[in-house]
């Protein structure tokens, strides 16, 4: 087996001072009270583990109820790249074959099925009725697994948009590795599947609406595709929409891994003012909480992930018509957690605004 | 069973009886304490080893495994646990948010922790009789946001501003940049409600700003760290928030000058809101952690800030300015509120930003909150810049020098033992400076465990006994907070 030291990088958990400073804004440690649910413990835990700590549930409890969504990393004195360190402790012990119930049947699910929901049935059912795909191009529309089996009129409306500019899609697109990578597990596979259809596509710009699959192929794929994410696509070709004027007010949900992972703040902002007005949630930009899902927090702490994502529907000003973001992720977390159909995806709102969907 | 002891005991006079607490270390015994505490505080307890681990230090160096840890939510389950640790000898360690740097917070003889951050309501805002009441767990900075639309401010600030409890400041007798003008936490308590070690409840004050009667339990609790009761409510005195503040930037060749400069500006009859040193090295590392931050890089840098009325703080701001020209090379007030802000945020978190830089260096809370008197400042610094060199540690110097304070960052390579003893030498060449110089170990990170060597000399033999008599009269079994102070 290889040496604790190897996985577990004493170096950059070292870099954590114990200040504490992240219990200011751990979304997780605000529910639950407990150092071991704050990024601080969890480092201890890790020392913990380099030091023959029993990897038992407590352990697990401790590293899996982070969210990776940075928030701490942005506000660490010291620099600590708190949601890389977490991962690699999750990996550390998943390769030892300690891992959860939810990580065991998530994994089973997407090893199983290139899904992360386990579904036999055809990804790109949605698609039925429309045009024949192109087998070449230079763009690919990668849907991801939630808006291909649960928000597949998203996907719908995201492909009718970005059809005019020539885009299609991965004929066999697999998972896109984000939930295994989160949750410690190796992703090679899936990455090598999808990349291997995008070659032979000729894909050179890889296009998507998830968040989680945005930082993914962005950060955890080989380099050699331009990864744009929908909201950037559609700020960058904003005058090409024909946009509607509405009269409507509506919020934005920063997703974690599209602001603070990615620094996408602004291009959603532009999409949505070119639409209609913008109220900003309290705390917004690289200040915004979690939603509570990422991270594997909502398949294997469901009770915390909604409890974070109803302080974060308190941040939504008064009056707004819709809370609008642009992670499906963030979409199911939120509705689920009380705000029901009032959060759309960015999409849905241009939908409405390009006269392609009825309010 | 894992060992009841520390496994870091550096005090060599620990008060504890450590015979009575074997007491407790069968089995059958520490099981039926958890069932009791669970009882009290339902799932608000824990003896697992992942979070005792995780309650094993705060911010200091200094470690010990607690059995259990508990987070109250009231005086009466605080009271409860205090009987049964008394009952049973339990070592009982109190914690704020365990921002500490001295070990106040470390659970050195075993026991239990007890974690007040959950007792975190602000009770009353009561503007009319100018203070707040609060549970302990309240964070500083939610405390004065809270203050803030009633135009009133709890002016102690320490660089743990945004993390930081009220009860954890009480015990610390903490305080920050600003308390050159305001004075330190101490002088901003006026009632503790203190759970004491047999679980009886008593009010050190009342509601009156001001009182004379015996002597003052609110200054005795007020700085123990929690080695002589617990707090579980506090009424503070609050202040009206200044409507305007002015920041000044001066450069300086070096500290001598620079001290030379903040003297002339104190005898001018300008007190200012604070008055910090930067010194090269530090001004380098905020540099190059924010390119954008209009700081000098190439000299000692005094922040000089002004509060108060709009046309004072530019009269006193300019008046600074003309105080300092003569001496320094470079002087300039900031031009807006914003660079204001971000310098002094980019102030509050030097401490840790060492990181940033060389990732391979780690930041180590030692020997960094002496003080001296602040004409001895140039003397202190210049010693410092002598031990760190000959001892080849890297080191930053920044601090209140409008207060004497000057915290000096030491940062190694953890994973290096030889850094780490030469660490340790330094920092205790440091404080034995510090006392030459007529000066203090501490002057708001407080004693715990990592500076209790230094008692003796720091407070004198008699001085000392009398402490422990105190001690003994309020805790006559030990186990408040035991292995703390030099006790």
């Amino acid at each position: 087996m290889e040496s604790i030291d190897m996985i577990l990088d004493l170096k950059a958990i070292n870099r954590c001072v114990r200040c504490g400073n992240c219990r200011s804004v751990c979304p997780a440690f605000e529910e639950l009270g407990w150092e071991s649910a704050n990024t601080r413990g969890r480092i201890m835990v890790m020392r913990g583990l380099a030091d023959g700590l029993k990897a038992d549930a407590d352990v697990l409890d401790s590293l899996n109820s982070c969210t990776t969504c940075g928030i701490c990393t942005d506000n660490c004195p010291a620099g600590a790249d708190v949601p890389d360190l977490i991962e690699s402790a999750r990996r550390h012990l998943v390769s030892q074959g300690i891992m959860t119930e939810a990580q065991e049947r998530l994994s089973r699910y997407i090893f199983n099925s290139g899904n992360t929901f386990g579904e036999q049935k055809e990804r790109a059912a949605w698609l039925r009725g429309r045009s024949r795909l192109k087998e070449s191009s230079d763009f690919v529309y990668f849907v991801g697994c939630m808006n291909s089996y649960r928000y597949t009129e998203t996907a719908a409306r995201t492909y009718d948009l970005l059809r005019c500019f020539g885009v299609t899609l991965l004929p066999e697109e697999k998972c896109c590795g984000s939930p295994l990578l989160r949750m410690g597990f190796d992703a090679r596979k899936l990455v090598n599947a999808n990349v291997r259809q995008m070659k032979q596509i000729g894909a050179r710009t890889i296009i998507t609406g998830c968040a989680g699959c945005y930082t993914t192929l962005k950060n955890n794929y080989p380099a050699g595709f331009r990864v744009v994410s929908v909201p950037e696509f559609l700020a960058e070709h904003i005058s090409e929409l024909n946009l509607k004027r509405l009269d409507l007010t509506v919020t934005y949900h920063d997703p974690c891994h599209l602001g603070r992972h990615n620094k996408i703040y602004e291009q959603p902002r532009q999409v949505i003012e070119a639409v209609c007005k913008l109220a900003e949630m309290k705390d917004n930009r690289q200040n915004a909480r979690c939603c509570g899902g990422g991270g594997g927090v909502r398949s294997g702490y469901r009770d915390l992930s909604l409890k974070m994502a109803r302080r974060r529907l308190k941040d939504v000003p008064e009056g707004v018509n819709w809370i609008v973001t642009s992670c499906p992720l963030c979409i199911r977390n939120l509705r689920d957690a009380g705000a029901g159909s009032s959060v759309i995806d960015l999409v849905d709102l241009v939908a409405i605004a390009t006269g392609q969907h009825q309010e | 069973m894992h060992q009841l002891l520390a496994f870091l005991s550096a005090s060599g006079n620990a008060y504890i009886d450590v015979s009575s607490i074997e007491l407790i270390k069968s089995q059958r015994n520490m099981s039926g304490i958890l069932e009791d505490l669970l009882e009290i505080v339902g799932s608000r307890a824990s003896s697992s080893i992942v979070e005792r681990r995780c309650y094993a230090a705060d911010a200091s160096q200094i470690e010990g495994l607690p059995d259990f840890v508990v987070r109250p939510k009231s005086t009466n389950e605080v009271s409860r646990i205090i009987r049964l640790c008394s009952k049973h000898l339990i070592p009982v360690t109190p914690r704020g948010a365990g921002t500490g740097l001295s070990g106040g917070a470390s659970p050195v003889k075993g026991g239990l922790v007890l974690d007040m951050s959950g007792m975190d309501r602000i009770i009353d805002i009561d503007i009319a009789n100018l203070q707040a009441i609060v549970e302990p767990g309240v964070v500083q900075e939610r405390l004065n946001l809270a203050l803030k639309p009633y135009g009133f401010f709890f002016p102690p600030d320490p660089g743990s501003s945004a993390v930081c409890t009220i009860g954890g400041m009480i015990s610390h007798n903490s305080s920050g940049m600003r308390c050159v003008k305001y004075g330190t936490t101490r002088s901003y308590v006026l009632d503790l409600e203190v759970v004491l070690a047999d679980g009886r409840v008593i009010h050190t004050g009342s509601k009156a700003l001001k009182s004379a009667v015996g002597y003052d339990l609110t200054r005795l609790f007020t700085g123990s760290e929690g080695t002589l009761g617990v707090i579980t409510r506090a009424g503070l005195k609050i202040v009206p928030l200044p409507r305007s503040r002015r920041l000044v930037l001066a450069c300086f060749e070096d500290a001598v000058v620079a001290v030379q400069a903040v003297l002339k500006v104190f005898s001018c009859g300008i007190t200012p809101s604070a008055c910090e040193i930067l010194d090269k090295t530090t001004c380098q590392v905020l540099r190059r952690c924010d390119p954008k931050l209009a700081i000098p890089d190439d000299g000692d840098l005094i922040l000089f800030e002004v509060d108060g009325h709009e046309n004072s703080t530019v009269k006193e701001a300019l008046h600074i300015a003309e105080i300092c020209s003569p001496m320094a090379l470079d002087v300039r007030v900031a031009t807006s509120q914003q660079e204001m802000d971000a310098i002094w945020a980019a102030r509050r978190l030097v401490g840790a930003a060492v990181a940033k830089i060389d990732p391979a260096k780690t930041r180590i809370y030692m020997g960094e909150d002496v003080g001296v008197p602040m004409s001895q400042i140039p003397d202190l610094i210049k010693r410092v810049q002598h031990i760190t060199a000959k001892l080849d540690i890297p080191a930053m110097k920044y601090g209140h020098i409008g207060d004497g304070n000057l915290h000096v960052a030491l940062f190694i390579d953890v994973m290096n033992e030889d850094q780490w003893e030469r660490l340790r030498i330094a920092a205790d060449r440091i404080h034995k400076v510090a006392l030459q110089l007529g000066g203090t170990v501490s002057t708001e990170h407080g004693i715990g465990l990592a500076r209790a060597q230094y008692m003796p000399e720091q407070v004198g033999q008699d001085a000392l006994q009398v402490m422990r008599s105190i001690k003994k009269a309020l805790d006559p079994n030990g186990i408040l907070n035991p292995g703390k102070l030099g006790l």
